[in-house]
């Protein structure tokens, strides 16, 4: 289990996922009242994490892009929703929605490092 | 962690544009009946920060509505001319009202926003103790 400690590593995605969503979401919700602001997301973090490894080519160096941007997080996308008359598009009842999703994310990210941490901890004979 | 102070940010520059925006509707209504007022309007922009892609909003320029004035039939008014009006204020409650209560929806949603974002940097925080 621990011999690359890859639990660690997807979790640590994983809430770096939720943390930059969480981000974007702000954002449009800031901007829900300035017009012509187009609603920008990233794709789920199961989408990110399938592209990152086994379908596309493997990223070995942090220019590597693969859909992800140099700092590693992934790219955002603009929503052409429907757009309210100024043509702004977001829409503040699914913004509450994703952002119900992410922070659930975010926890269960916390809560799967959390316990490894302690299996890691007890395997290592300290408590 | 930058990602959420930028978030934190980016919440908070929602909120202040939003109490610009409530301000200005309420200079509008408490000035409804004064003769001559025009009402306010605030734009708001998005705005990016140096070096960093966050969407900040700002509140751009205040701009005066230039619809007419209401005339207004008061043969003993002070300001009232040779027909008997004078000019009151363009201001329309109903209109004012309801965008009031538009900056309340849109400032709650940023204020949870940002209350979201302070709970997922604390439990993030919270891995540090034992």
């Amino acid at each position: 289990m621990f011999e690359n400690l890859d639990v660690f590593k997807i979790s640590h995605a994983m809430a770096k996922h939720a943390g930059q969503r969480q981000s974007l979401i702000a954002q449009n919700v800031a901007n829900a009242d300035t017009p012509g602001y187009i609603a920008r997301d990233v794709p789920a973090f199961k989408t990110t994490y399938e592209n990152d490894g086994r379908n596309l080519q493997r990223a070995t160096r942090s220019r590597h892009l693969n859909g992800m941007s140099v700092n590693g997080n992934a790219t955002p996308t603009e929503q052409h929703t429907m757009a309210s008359p100024d043509g702004n598009t977001v829409s503040i009842e699914q913004e509450m929605l994703k952002a119900t999703d992410t922070i659930r994310q975010h926890d269960r990210a916390i809560a799967i490092y959390k316990s490894s941490l302690g299996i890691l901890r007890s395997s290592l004979g300290r408590r | 962690m930058s990602e959420f102070s930028k978030a934190l940010g980016v919440s908070s520059s929602g909120l202040q544009a939003q109490a610009a925006r409530l301000r200005h509707l309420s200079e509008n209504i408490s000035n409804a009946d004064t003769p001559g007022y025009r009402r306010k309007t605030i734009s708001f922009e998005t705005a990016f920060g140096a070096g960093d892609s966050a969407a900040r909003v700002e509140t751009g320029r205040v701009n005066l509505d230039s619809t007419e004035l209401e005339r207004i039939y008061d043969p003993a008014h002070p300001l009232s001319d040779d027909t008997g009006h004078y000019d009151g204020s363009n201001v329309n409650l109903l209109i004012e009202l309801a965008d009031a209560r538009e900056a309340q929806r849109s400032y709650e949603a940023n204020l949870k926003m940002f209350e979201q974002a302070r709970k997922m940097s604390g439990s993030l925080m919270e891995l540090l103790r034992r």
